[in-house]
């Protein structure tokens, strides 16, 4: 379903260039889950933001499906992404003046979503043990709280991958085990496809398919 | 309460975000918008009054004494009340001047302060319902008839309706109708007899009042003229000048070219501050939105890695800015019209001009052109930080906004 040829991607920084994905090559079947794990600066996010076109690589393909993501303009590309692809990331990526529910639902603000929606965002809250929060702005949630919200988030538009950047990095530990937990839920139930980026073995480990990122380059363990 | 969010929704949640803000950016549009508004209705207004009153001033010409050509102005355009008098014969010799082709006399009176027991400047102006070309038509047009006796017709501002009976010098005169509002206090805050009753008016008042006037019969206070075809109204005041001394012809396009010219530069004036504030706010909301886009360079990224397409994130911005300006436009037209109001007396008095509010249509496209104005005012300040925040790559803005 995903597959990387020859990915790469160079940024210059300080005068000098700096590959941070170096011919990058694999593939994703539908519904797998997939890990990698790296140190900082490995180019792990780079190479995640590619496989979602958030960024355009200076040479290969990312095929999704059988399409060429940069084959589409930029319109086709945004709402591939709005029906298709979700992202969790390793900061908190929460828009300040919205509430959680409102936080959840800002992906269907972009799309044609069916009015039930808002019961969806709903479940997806309570799954992940805010429903006590589901009016809060991000500034009364804790680290934590603010992680499951965004983890809920991404699975409001029903996508068929979720590419989750050190989902667990501020969470407890039993919070982590619910988020492993709810991920493996929704890859059984759902077959969405992960694909994780951590730095924790432990949960790397859980995935069928793991790989090892290492200045820019990318080898399966 | 649905927690579904539109453009509209979102961008004024965003405004909420930093409300100190958001509230200088509407007060510079609201500052814009007020000065410009309220100057051009005051304008407006000036120019609309001046319109109506010399419609109904109806002469081309006025003909008064050389030495109080002052007073007739001031008293034509700020209907301050007056008292001059010349001869009668005056009226026969400006009859024969070439290009004259009408003429009457009108006596201008001023009452003593407690004449009328209204506290408002009234003016007395007598006409000869013989010659008159300027009231006589309003009578038989409005009231069907012609004044008898002590009947008397008001300006707008007179406090009185028709039937009811004011004292002058001793007299008491019934009014018989009220004209409509023409801006001019000459019209407005004036009272309207024959001359018969001017005249003998002043004969009672010998008897009848404690401050008696004195009105010979054989006096008049001015000549209105009405011109020939094929004379422009300086033309003929310059040839009754050089006919007859010792009077003024004031022509009335000179009175309204004067108070054109002193319009045109108040307008000018106010425009080009108006024009360098508006600039200034130009610059200022387009600076608080590069601002504003690059404290949210992340968050304008996450918004794309959800799927907002790059016409969302132009129309977040852009809203924004329109919802900031044209909500500084509404406030502006509130408080501009609220000052020119609480103000309009002073301005009016210090300045001596008529004033009449424009017609329903005129407001209604003053007040559209306003919100346009303000409309655009947030569309051009926020292109270009628009622009660019919709053309930013997501991961770059995600990082870069890191």
């Amino acid at each position: 379903m995903i597959e990387v040829k020859d990915l790469t991607k160079t940024y210059t920084i300080d005068g000098q260039a700096l590959k941070a994905v170096d011919k990058v090559s694999f593939a994703v079947g539908k519904g797998e889950m997939v890990s990698i794990i790296g140190h900082s600066g490995s180019g792990k996010t780079t190479l995640l933001s590619l496989i979602g076109g958030l960024t355009k690589p200076d040479s290969g393909q990312v095929m999704i499906d059988g399409i060429n993501l940069w084959s589409m303009n930029d319109d086709c590309l945004s709402e591939f992404r709005n029906k298709k692809i979700n992202f969790i990331y390793q900061f908190s990526s929460l828009i300040p003046t919205l509430t959680t529910i409102e936080n959840v639902m800002l992906p269907t603000a972009f799309g044609n979503y069916s009015e039930d929606i808002e019961g969806y965002a709903r479940e997806l809250i309570r799954v992940v043990g805010l429903e006590d929060k589901m009016n809060s702005y991000p500034s009364h949630l804790s680290g934590g709280q603010q992680r499951r919200v965004a983890i809920a988030r991404a699975f409001i538009n029903s996508p068929e991958i979720v590419l989750a950047d050190e989902p667990t990095g501020d969470l407890d530990e039993d919070t982590e085990k619910e988020v492993i937990q709810l991920f493996h839920r929704m890859n059984e139930e759902k077959g969405i496809t992960f694909i994780v980026v951590t730095h924790n073995k432990e949960i790397a480990n859980q995935a069928k398919k793991q790989f090892k990122m290492t200045n820019g380059i990318l080898s399966a363990i | 309460m649905s927690a579904r969010l539109n453009i509209i929704s979102f961008a004024l949640k965003n405004l909420k975000r930093k409300i100190i803000r958001t509230l200088l950016l509407l007060l510079a549009v609201t500052v814009v918008t007020g000065t410009l508004f309220s100057a051009t209705l005051f304008i407006s207004s000036m120019q609309n009054a001046l319109k109506i009153g010399t419609y109904r001033l109806g002469a081309d010409v006025l003909v008064v004494p050389e030495k109080y050509a002052s007073e007739a102005r001031s008293a034509l355009l700020a209907g301050e009340p007056t008292s001059f008098y010349m001869d009668k014969s005056i009226l026969e010799r400006v009859k024969k001047v070439e290009g004259v082709k009408r003429a009457s006399p009108q006596l201008f009176v001023k009452p003593s302060s407690f004449t009328c027991c209204y506290n408002v400047d009234v003016f007395l102006v007598a006409f000869d319902p013989e010659t008159d070309f300027t009231i006589t038509p309003w009578l038989t047009k409005n009231l069907k008839k012609s004044l008898v006796g002590n009947e008397i017709i008001t300006g707008r501002e007179v406090p009185v309706v028709p039937g009811d009976t004011i004292p002058f010098f001793g007299t008491a005169f019934k009014v018989a109708g009220t004209m409509e509002p023409t801006g001019m206090k000459f019209f407005d805050h004036s009272v309207f007899m024959t001359m018969d009753a001017a005249y003998k008016m002043a004969e009672d008042s010998k008897t009848k009042s404690m401050q008696p006037i004195s009105i010979e019969k054989d006096k008049i206070s001015a000549v209105l003229v009405q011109v020939q075809e094929g004379f422009t109204p300086d033309r003929a005041a310059i040839r009754i000048e050089h006919d007859i001394d010792g009077v003024k012809a004031i022509a009335s396009d000179e009175v309204i070219s004067t108070v054109r010219k002193q319009l045109g530069g108040l307008l000018k004036g106010i425009l080009a501050v108006s024009a360098v504030v508006w600039v200034l706010a130009l610059l200022m909301i387009g600076f608080a939105f590069s601002m504003i886009v690059n404290e949210r360079q992340r968050e304008l990224g996450l918004l794309r890695s959800m799927g907002a397409k790059k016409g969302h994130i132009f129309r977040l911005i852009i809203a924004e800015a329109v919802i900031i300006s044209v909500s500084g436009g509404i406030v502006g037209l509130i408080a501009g019209s609220t000052l020119l109001f609480t103000f309009k007396g002073l301005i009016l008095h210090s300045l001596k001009l008529p004033y009449l509010m424009p017609s329903a249509t005129v407001l209604i496209e003053l007040v559209a052109g306003a919100i346009f104005f303000s409309l655009l005012t947030g569309l051009l300040s926020s292109l270009m930080p628009a622009i660019s925040a919709s053309k930013m790559e997501p991961y770059e803005a995600i990082r870069k906004g890191e």
